[in-house]
């Protein structure tokens, strides 16, 4: 768990750095802006790794299976991976809206976004292979930020509407779970919700995904006043770089990684959006 | 065994003597304010000596250069033995704004590159983020004067007045070094510029930013060619940039780039006229044994380096420089440790950004020795033949006329010696990032945050 701690902290450091670097004088420095991202994407693959396997161990095995089933565009063989069950296309052309997204970080429902953060992930990852261009989404996805994030950050696949959709649904499963006492418990509540490919309320989900981290409070301090802010700045995610370099990886962290991308805090998710948009300004 | 005709090989050991053929480096100069407080426009940015190590120049972080001539040594004044004095000092760049994107283009000078002198004047070329101008520098020691039309301090005559013809006579004056920029080299580069390189044709120029490399005609400057890009399609998809870019001391078709994940690429421009498809890649497997989240970082090339021979180059990533040969890329033929101690503070180095620092490195004269910065005002120099090396302190302490240097040394752990500093002791803040090896002479110039310092080899 330290490893976990460690990465979490690191992971918060690599946001704020992002963050400050958009008001620094010169503006954004592409290679800075470049390694740290890296450096947020190892961190954020060990926070998922070390928090997926110490805390859904059970539940990913019954996921898995199921998201395989449901599984039908995935290019990737992603062992849990619940892919695209929830046709990411359509859902992509819906604009998820996160006006509670500040609200929503401070709730903490940390565990019982595992199952469903993992079944985002790889839905998240089928949103990868599959997406089309979501720069006409930018604006719209800066506004749910908060809850693309996590899947387009366990995923580093672009922030593209279809993604944050796709991540909606699952998103909305958990809206069910939010209810529910904490993580094994809501992993399974999860599991189940993440079988209703409705898609629907993904701004809700979302947030309650984002928010249920419960290592969320650090992630607040920084985005505590900021969110709406990060929000808006922040353009597609960055997944230009998590699917290149980690394309292998993240088959193994898959599992973890859907956990991770949405408990790893929103704020992390915003930040790699920020790093999107800075490379998407240039 | 140096064959450098410079070596001073000094009959005695003496005072841990290392780092490049038994030099003894001694303090020569310091320039700069002594002032604790130092303003963020003074910071020198690069440092650079012109062909003939007569000149030195430096950029700030206030877009000014100044430039040293060196005294010549004259029996007048037997002591000076060749002190850099101020020659001329210019404002290079202004802040600019750039109002597509509202971004503010900082006026830092980030090189300077002298061009090889033709005739009296000098010239360099000085960058900042996004912008190149040459600049001829020049003096004048003489002024026109009985104009006819003109009284000497510049007022037009009432042509009236004028009864005679008279032709101007040339009067010596007291010398003055003028700076008047000459070419302007704008609006080529997207992002910030990192590099500029003169070619060996004296002709042409290379400047490169994060993911472009352009090549410029020094006389034309409202067009350059774009020689490499590595923008993806999609920017998204970003996996590295460029960091440093280099021409061939002799070959003038040849190029080197590094990138942030740790490779060198060498291009040849006769083969394409885009050099996207690099001729050799150089890279060193990463060693997985000390893989850790920065390990991206560290591998990251800050500095790309031609030696004078032309056969190798060096490379400055974050803990280490690394000697390769042109003919060999799968690893180089030398690695030197910087400061590995600070293998295990990676991560409080991330946390204060120093991690990100650049640091450059240079060749002596002869290539025997290398020469780079670090922390606590630390600069360390190796010798490639005796695989010696020794760390340097530029401090305001040790600044006694022609005091030699003493060696330092960091402990690692366990039992701190006496003399030796501690890794946590050491001051991040004050860190060397440009230093410059005079071409001919074991003449150093060092640029510590605000000051520049000068350290000469002890003659016999």
């Amino acid at each position: 768990m330290e490893y976990k701690v460690e990465a979490h902290r690191i992971m918060s450091i690599s946001l704020g750095k992002i963050y400050n670097s958009r008001v620094q004088r010169g503006g954004i420095k592409l290679h800075k802006n470049l390694l740290v991202s890296l450096v947020l994407r190892s961190a954020r693959q060990v926070y998922l790794s070390d928090y997926y396997s110490g805390v859904c161990l059970n539940t990913q095995h019954v996921e898995a299976k199921e998201w395989e089933l449901m599984d039908s565009n995935q290019e990737k063989p992603l062992t849990p991976a619940p892919e695209e069950s929830l046709s990411p296309s359509t859902d992509c052309n819906q604009n998820p809206v996160v006006p509670e997204d500040p609200e929503v970080q401070h709730t903490s429902q940390a565990v019982e976004d595992s199952t469903d953060l993992h079944s985002v992930y790889s839905k998240h990852q089928a949103e990868e292979e599959s997406s089309s261009e979501d720069s006409t989404t930018d604006v719209s996805l800066t506004s749910s930020p908060v809850t693309c994030e996590s899947q387009c950050e366990a995923k580093g696949a672009e922030v593209s509407s279809s993604d944050c959709e796709a991540d909606a649904n699952p998103a909305t499963v958990t809206e069910g779970n939010s209810q529910q006492p904490p993580k094994a418990h809501s992993c399974s509540n999860r599991k189940r919700t993440a079988e209703k490919t409705a898609s629907n309320d993904s701004p809700v989900k979302r947030t309650k995904v984002t928010s249920s981290n419960s290592s969320e409070e650090e992630a607040e301090e920084m985005d505590t006043g900021n969110v709406s802010n990060l929000i808006t700045i922040f353009g597609s995610s960055f997944s230009g770089l998590l699917t290149k370099e980690s394309s292998e990886p993240e088959a193994e962290t898959e599992d973890s990684d859907s956990g991770s991308g949405q408990i790893c805090c929103d704020q992390m998710l915003k930040n790699l959006n920020p790093w999107s948009t800075a490379i998407v300004a240039f | 065994m140096c064959v450098c005709s410079l070596c001073v090989s000094a009959p005695r050991a003496a005072a841990g003597v290392g780092g490049g053929n038994d030099f003894q480096w001694c303090f020569s100069q310091v320039k700069g304010a002594i002032d604790e407080d130092v303003a963020e426009a003074d910071i020198i940015s690069t440092v650079e000596f012109n062909y003939s190590g007569e000149l030195l120049a430096t950029g700030d972080k206030g877009g000014r250069v100044v430039i040293f001539q060196r005294e010549q040594e004259s029996k007048n004044r037997p002591l000076s033995r060749g002190e850099y004095n101020v020659y001329s000092t210019f404002q290079s760049h202004e802040p600019e704004f750039d109002y597509l994107k509202s971004l503010e283009i900082e006026e830092k000078i980030n090189k300077i590159r002298w061009l090889p002198q033709q005739n009296a004047a000098h010239f360099l070329l000085s960058t900042n983020d996004k912008t190149i101008k040459l600049w001829k520098i020049s003096e004048r020691d003489k002024r026109a004067e009985g104009y006819n039309l003109k009284d000497e301090d510049g007022r037009l005559r009432d042509p009236f007045r004028i009864s005679t013809l008279r032709v101007p006579v040339l009067m010596p004056m007291d010398l003055m070094v003028e700076a008047s920029p000459r070419r302007i080299f704008a609006n080529a580069h997207t992002y910030h510029i990192n590099s500029i390189s003169v070619n060996s044709d004296h002709e042409t120029y290379l400047s490169a930013d994060d993911l472009r490399i352009n090549l410029w005609h020094l006389e034309i400057t409202d067009r350059s060619f774009n020689i490499v890009d590595i923008k993806p399609a999609n920017m998204e998809e970003l996996t590295e940039v460029i960091t440093a870019a280099e021409c061939h001391p002799h070959q003038c078709n040849v190029f080197v780039y590094s990138s942030s994940k740790g490779t060198i690429r060498l291009c040849d421009m006769r083969a394409a006229a885009l050099c996207d498809r690099h001729s050799k890649f150089f890279e060193e497997p990463e060693d997985p044994s000390s893989r850790s989240f920065f390990s991206e970082i560290i591998s990251s090339i800050s500095d790309v380096k031609f030696s004078h021979s032309g056969r190798y180059m060096m490379t400055r990533d974050y803990l280490s420089v690394k000697v390769w040969d042109l003919n060999m890329e799968n690893r180089p033929v030398e690695t030197y440790q910087v400061h590995e101690y600070l293998r295990s503070k990676l991560c409080s180095l991330y946390e204060n950004d120093c991690i990100f620092d650049k640091f450059e490195c240079c060749w002596n004269g002869s290539d025997s020795a290398i020469m780079t910065g670090s922390y606590n005002n630390f600069f360390r120099m190796f010798d490639r033949n005796t695989r010696r090396d020794i760390t340097l302190e530029a401090s305001r302490e040790n600044s006694k006329p022609r005091a030699t240097l003493k060696p330092r040394k960091v402990c690692t752990g366990g039992k701190r010696k006496k003399d030796e500093i501690s890794v946590d002791s050491l001051d991040f803040n004050k860190k060397i990032l440009h230093t410059a090896w005079h071409p001919k002479e074991n003449v150093i110039a060092v640029a510590a945050t605000n000051n520049l310092y000068i350290f000469q080899d002890k003659m016999n």
